[in-house]
């Protein structure tokens, strides 16, 4: 490579050769490297490079030439794995679909419910009317409320006031056990739960 | 049969030097063999018409006494103790601990503590002899000076003078409690379940700080031995409602009293619960004052009647 045959491919770059002389070029394997080299040179120059490249593309195409006959037995093999990508890619829209459907129907249920429950309280709101109106006709409330007042006093207990009773018998009963094991040094008293069936009263 | 007999009457010659001891060394000695030594103990508590079974192991590792009682039936119930601290670990709450030198629940605590504190309301008398839990057993009664609070019997092992039995006895001697021995097993050395306490980490100690200082009560009338321990105010652990509460105990019998707004329903005037507990409530306009604890009703009654605000 002597610095004439450079000079001769960088006027043949930039056209100022024959045919040729370029035909001639072509077949001089030993220029084609500086050839690729001066237009990269020249591209770069002007600003045209792409933002990634093979540095050795004659190189590698050749390489992916020669393994294409090596590709020509697996082809069957790699157009058996297609469909089963093809399926697995199918069943996430699949769910998708089944998941719009439900959500569609929920919403259809929702709306159904929603219809019924607003015709109910329709109808519970449109029952009390006539109690209402007929109420004037039996009297006042507050002599009812009086009325019963004075009934509760002379009962001895009612069942809510038993179960009150024996709530707060059950918190002080359970209180006193805690308190058993908070205090320090203070002895006694089981873990039990509180039974507080009475035996005398 | 002659052996038996034998075994009884060698049995019983170490026991010849311990006839003169009183009753109050008896339950001195108790009071350290349950500090000092290592065992392991299964009992039942029997309260009326509930029987739990309960295994209850003592121990000291590294100076420390730690010891763990586990109820056997039901949903989990576990109590470790590490020093001055116990652990409650139970199935429907986290697990908590509080500044205690005993777990309370199974041996008074009074009875590992200076039995001497218990004199002013009680006097211990020598019994007779029996066997429990395959061992001779002592009987120490622990008889109450006035008819304000129960009476209690003890039975201690002859050889390590631990407890084997301990009741709870009414003013008419009823039997109210039972605590049972079935087998007691001392010790050679600290079993793995102690040593594993004591590695373990456990909760902080629940503070006691956040206590409000309740108002001055005071008692016109407390049993002989009866003495104030705490005086606070908090809010009740089932019904949230809030409370004046003041701690009384003559070191075995403790009691709760509570000053509250009265609800609806007047409480009854006295109660009897079966495991010996009773409750007492005394209305004062539109409070009430409502005594607990394992004494005589009456009692409670004549303590609710005699709060007053200094």
């Amino acid at each position: 490579m002597d610095k004439l045959g450079q000079e001769w491919v960088s006027a043949a770059v930039d056209g100022e050769i024959d045919e040729h002389t370029l035909a001639e070029l072509a077949a001089d394997a030993d220029s084609h490297e500086q050839w690729r080299d001066y237009h990269m040179i020249g591209d770069a120059m002007r600003g045209e490079l792409p933002k990634t490249m093979s540095l050795d593309l004659s190189a590698s195409i050749m390489a992916a030439i020669e393994d294409e006959p090596a590709i020509v037995a697996p082809q069957p093999a790699a157009e058996v794995s297609q469909p089963v990508r093809k399926s697995s890619g199918k069943i996430i829209p699949l769910f998708k679909q089944f998941g719009q459907y439900a959500i569609a129907a929920s919403v259809a249920l929702v709306a159904v419910v929603g219809v019924q429950n607003y015709n109910q309280e329709t109808l519970v709101e449109s029952s009390p009317l006539p109690v209402l109106n007929t109420r004037p006709l039996i009297g006042s409330a507050s002599p009812v409320s009086l009325q019963t007042g004075a009934v509760q006093q002379n009962q001895s207990y009612t069942n809510d006031q038993v179960a009150d009773q024996r709530r707060r018998i059950n918190a002080y009963i359970q209180d006193h056990m805690l308190q058993q094991r908070l205090n320090n040094g203070v002895n006694i008293d089981d873990n039990s739960e509180a039974d507080t069936t009475p035996v005398a009263q | 049969m002659r052996l038996i007999l034998l075994a009884i009457l060698a049995m019983s010659f170490p026991a010849m030097a311990r006839e003169d001891m009183p009753a109050k060394a008896w339950l001195e000695n108790m009071s350290q063999a349950l500090r000092e030594q290592e065992f392991k103990i299964s009992l039942i508590q029997l309260q009326s018409d509930h029987i739990r079974p309960l295994v209850y192991i003592h121990g000291k590792v590294n100076d420390q006494e730690v010891a763990f009682l586990e109820h056997l039936n039901g949903p989990p119930k576990n109590a470790v103790r590490v020093g001055n601290t116990v652990t409650f670990i139970e199935h429907d709450q986290p697990a908590y601990s509080v500044h205690s030198s005993r777990i309370q629940g199974v041996i008074p605590a009074a009875l590992a503590d200076d039995v001497s504190k218990l004199e002013e309301g009680y006097q211990f008398v020598l019994g007779g002899r029996s066997r429990i839990a395959g061992r001779p057993g002592q009987l120490v009664r622990i008889i109450p000076t006035d008819t304000n609070r129960y009476g209690y019997q003890v039975w201690l092992d002859m050889d390590t003078y631990l407890p084997l039995r301990f009741d709870m006895i009414s003013v008419d001697k009823q039997l109210l409690e039972q605590l049972l021995v079935v087998e007691l097993l001392v010790l050679d050395e600290v079993p793995a379940i102690l040593k594993e306490a004591y590695k373990q980490e456990w909760p902080a100690v629940m503070s006691q700080s956040d206590r409000d200082s309740g108002e001055d009560w005071q008692f016109s009338w407390l049993p002989a031995g009866f003495k104030v321990l705490i005086k606070d105010q908090h809010r009740l652990i089932g019904s949230k409602e809030a409370v004046e509460y003041i701690a009384i105990s003559d070191g075995l019998a403790n009691i709760s009293v509570y000053v509250a707004k009265a609800g609806e329903a007047p409480l009854p005037e006295e109660l009897v619960i079966r495991n010996g507990l009773s409750l007492a409530t005394e209305r004062v306009g539109n409070a009430e004052v409502v005594a607990v604890g394992k004494v005589p009703a009456e009692t409670l009654s004549r303590i609710a009647k005699s709060i007053m605000l200094q």
